[in-house]
């Protein structure tokens, strides 16, 4: 063992003298730090911003004076979805998603004002995070670390030594393994602070702690890649070439490549184009706004029979409340099965996307960080499915009170005259039908769970690097 | 010189290490103009599609309509912006911008913001576009294709005696880079220069790629040439060389970013919408003087059409509407200003980093930049203007509906 710890130490004096290495190091360790920082501090504000924004939204909604209940439908409501707790390291598709969405009867809106939309464009990768710090950016020092670890030894020909001394291939390869291995754990803190971080903010240590293990496998494949080339090859500069190739592949190439193939592969239709196809068929089931509509005569029928009356004028309900609720029941359906389609599309697409992370391990980490954070897109479908069913919620609640609370005469007459149209009111206490909304990311256990994938995709890297480090380090020869 | 060149040319054509960036340059010069060309005849088809279905739906909604109100209501219409013939080499913001919309004649403010845009790993991922690969990835093949011209000779011991023998350094280094960075950009604007023959772009916005290509490569030649005279080993000069990519590529383009955007703080986009929803939903419960004052003032020659009578009238719902945009007006502009603002300085920050000013310049050719979008926006507010044009001399005079003169609608029309 003391071997092994030797040869690592040594690594480490003599990293140490280099200026160039510790100067990367340095530049990487400010980096990381001050980003970690200023994004810790931007996800802050936004959190306690939406959350207020959501409180107020409700309190202007309960505070309506009497109204006609279907005004409400219209005056509408907005959901907000603040950052979870370790949006802090991963903020993920939030700054292109748009994070707050209007919802109104008869419709389904889409969340609007994304960052993107109003970014200073500076090209692909200023919009910096910790999290693209670790995965872009580390692998890059390792490399410049790593490169000559072993081929040093050969160059000086203190390997031919070592090995005449009785030392193996294998050992020499754990000593050097380890000195990496204590690089890569140094640059875990400031990870490691940003978890713990997360959790005082009410982040589940299982995820938290998720988070820190991807991202270690992940430095760990890269530590592996870079020790095997450094036993392989047989040149520091070819050495150096092959792995900035291999970064250039995994980082940059294959994800951006990903996301054209998967957008290639399926077509997944804009909310637009669903919409029209939807139109033609919603025009079918009748406008809810006109209670004399054809399509109405049957429910019609149906309620009359019900409460055995001969005439609507007759029914202990309001009519057009009971067509109201009956329309937007069938068009949210409607709008539903559309919507579940679109979203299942895309996220065919994104498994498709997370399918190269056989390909580089730099889209396994970013699909699972994502999913770990509460930041990927599935966690924006469900906030849409959540805001959808908040919006189906309040407008069914209303229409309810349309159809129970308002006379039916005094509604058709609303537009007589001010006092007639004061009659067809109901109390603002009314309004408390609506749900209060907090937008919570999914547990720990539904995170890890989609996230699995990626972590088998990870342990799979690290497998086949460690084989191919050990099998190379085996054979070492002169 | 020429005889030097083709003396190189054979050298270069011995090097395996070199052929291979050169090759994977071509290969990805071919998969980023490819992927590019077929996206924009998916978006070209989308639009096509959605022309025929829009135009249908509408026809549908007008049929049976009884006043100029419903008519108007029930009436949406398609408004994008297509793709450019160039738009194959950079799709730049319309991953993250909407480029097509539906609207009608109710307040725009509810309209325009909704964002029909594509699945959001797009947006946040970035597609691999000839933009991309220029900007980012040429550099650093470049880098990897020059960094060891003398450094490589030193190690093999050779580079005193080449340059005692070759007569002067310049005709040695200089014909020996100059055939590594003309193969290099050969090989990439090639699949561009058909990619522009294919989709019948314009031959000047060729040309102007090649210069920005052509360009960015001498910078970064020039930069490389620079390092690379210091007498140091192949993988440090190599390890700076990339270190230096890193600050040029990430570092400067994220500082500047983040000063950008902390100096110019956007209104909060909800506000908009708020303010837009509370005048809408207010105006039913005020009296109708205190909407039909407001817009008279922006409509005088409708001044003798606006006593509302009834209890609803479609001409006070439709100038409520309108109100509700006035009202956001100073917001609205602020949000657009500052997002020009922000491009603006993103322009000038640009200049520090050769990546951003050529993933900028492609995106300006392509008519895909953050300017670009905005115009969309604004042709999208023309053209809500062009409905309230055509319908209020025919609304709010009472004239008869006459479903005819529907044909007339003002159609949208993209910038060509």
């Amino acid at each position: 063992m003391s071997t092994i710890t030797r040869i690592a130490r040594e690594e480490w004096r003599l990293w140490l003298r280099s200026r160039v290495v510790v100067a990367a190091a340095l530049i990487v360790a400010v980096l990381i730090a001050a980003t970690s920082m200023l994004t810790a501090g931007r996800i802050a504000d936004e959190q306690s911003q939406r959350t207020q924004q959501q409180i107020a939204a409700e309190q202007t909604f309960f505070a309506q004076p009497d109204r006609h209940p279907h005004r409400m439908v219209h005056y509408g409501h907005y959901a907000f979805r603040p950052p979870p707790p370790l949006a802090v390291f991963e903020p993920g598709v939030d700054a292109v998603t748009g994070q707050s969405i209007f919802l109104e009867g008869h419709r389904q809106n889409t969340a609007m004002f994304a960052d993107t939309k109003a970014a200073a464009d500076l090209g692909g990768f200023a919009a910096l995070t910790p999290a693209s710090l670790y995965q872009l950016l580390l692998p890059l020092l390792l490399i410049v670390l790593g490169h000559a670890m072993f081929l040093r030894e050969r160059e000086s020909g203190t390997l031919a030594v070592m090995l005449a001394q009785g030392q193996s291939g294998t050992k020499l390869a754990l000593g050097k393994a380890a000195a990496l291995l204590a690089v890569i754990a140094i640059f875990m803190v400031p990870l490691v602070f940003v978890a713990v971080y997360s959790i005082s903010l009410g982040e589940s240590a299982l995820a938290a702690g998720s988070m820190v293990a991807g991202y270690f496998v992940y430095l760990c494949i890269w530590g592996a890649i870079v020790l095997a080339a450094s036993i392989l090859l047989k040149q520091r500069s070819v050495s150096l070439g092959a792995l900035i190739f291999v970064w250039l592949f995994a980082a940059l190439i294959v994800p951006r490549f990903a996301i054209n193939a998967s957008s290639a592969a399926i077509d997944a239709p804009g909310k637009i184009e669903s919409d029209l196809v939807m139109l033609a068929e919603q025009r079918k089931l009748g406008d809810g706004h006109n209670a004399a509509d054809p399509a109405f005569m049957q429910l019609q029928a149906e309620v009359l029979e019900q409460y055995e009356v001969e005439t609507i004028e007759e029914l202990p309900i309001n009519w057009r409340g009971v067509v109201a609720s009956y329309s937007e029941a069938e068009l949210t359906d409607l709008l539903n099965s559309y919507a579940e389609e679109r979203m299942g599309l895309e996220a065919s697409q994104s498994r498709i996307f997370g399918l190269f992370g056989l390909a580089s391990p730099t889209i396994a980490i970013s699909s699972a960080s994502r999913t770990l954070a509460g930041t990927d897109l599935a966690t924006h479908h469900r906030f849409l499915r959540e805001s959808e069913a908040l919006r189906f919620g309040f407008v069914q609640a209303l229409n309810e009170k349309h159809a129970t609370e308002l006379d039916y005469a005094a509604d058709i007459n609303r537009n007589a005259d001010a006092e007639a149209s004061r009659r067809a009111r109901v109390n603002a206490s009314a309004w408390q039908v609506l749900d209060e909304f907090r937008f919570e990311p999914d547990g720990a256990d539904a995170r890890l769970e989609r996230a699995l994938l990626s972590f088998v995709i990870l342990l799979a890297w690290l497998t086949a690097a460690g084989g191919i480090v050990y099998g190379a380090a085996r054979r070492v020869r002169l | 010189m020429v005889r030097n060149l083709i003396r190189e040319t054979r050298f270069l054509a011995k090097d395996r290490g070199a052929i291979f960036w050169l090759f994977l340059a071509f290969l990805l010069s071919v998969v980023a103009v490819s992927f590019g060309v077929a996206e924009v005849r998916e978006q070209r088809e989308t639009i096509a599609a959605l022309l025929e279905e829009d135009a249908a739906d509408r026809a549908n909604a007008l049929e049976g309509q009884e006043d100029w109100g419903s008519a108007a209501y029930y009436a949406f219409h398609l408004t994008y912006a297509p793709p450019s013939d160039f738009a194959f080499a950079a799709m730049g913001q319309r991953d993250s911008s909407p480029w097509k919309h539906r609207v009608r004649m109710l307040a725009l403010e509810g309209q325009i913001h909704e964002a029909d845009t594509r699945n959001a790993d797009f947006g946040l991922v970035g597609r691999f576009d000839f933009a991309f690969l220029a900007a980012s990835v040429a550099p650093l093949l470049l880098i990897l294709l020059l960094y060891d011209l003398r450094a490589s000779e030193r190690t093999m011991r050779r580079h005193d005696l080449l340059v005692a023998t070759a007569g002067s350094p310049r005709s040695l280094w200089l014909p020996r880079a100059l055939v590594r960075v003309a193969a290099l950009a050969l090989l990439l604007l090639i699949p561009l220069w058909i990619g522009t023959l294919i989709e019948g772009a314009a031959m000047g916005l060729a040309l102007q790629a090649t210069a920005i290509m052509v360009g960015s490569l001498l910078i970064w030649w020039l930069i490389v040439d620079l390092v690379s005279r210091v007498d140091a080993s192949p993988s440090i000069l190599l390890t700076s060389l990339i270190g230096l990519w890193l600050a040029l590529a990430i570092v400067i383009p994220a500082v500047s970013k983040a000063a950008i955007e902390a100096g110019n703080p956007v209104p909060d986009g909800g506000e908009i919408l708020l303010l837009q929803r509370e005048t809408v939903n207010d105006a039913w419960d005020l009296p109708k003087e205190a909407t039909m004052e407001p817009f008279v003032e922006r409509h005088p020659e409708l001044a003798d059409h606006t006593e509302i009578e009834e209890g609803f009238e479609w001409k006070w719902y439709y100038a409520f509407q309108q109100v509700g945009d006035q009202v956001t007006e100073p917001l609205v502009e602020e949000y657009r200003d500052v997002r020009l603002a922000r491009d603006r300085q993103a322009g000038t920050a640009s200049l520090l980093s050769p990546m951003s000013m050529v993933e900028r310049a492609f995106e300006q050719l392509a008519e895909t930049d953050a300017r670009s979008m905005i115009a969309y926006e604004d042709r999208v507010r023309d053209y809500h203007a062009d409905l309230r044009a055509f319908y209020y001399p025919l609304m709010f005079p009472e004239e008869p509906y006459d479903s005819e003169l529907l044909d007339d609608l003002p159609s949208y029309t993209p910038a060509s």
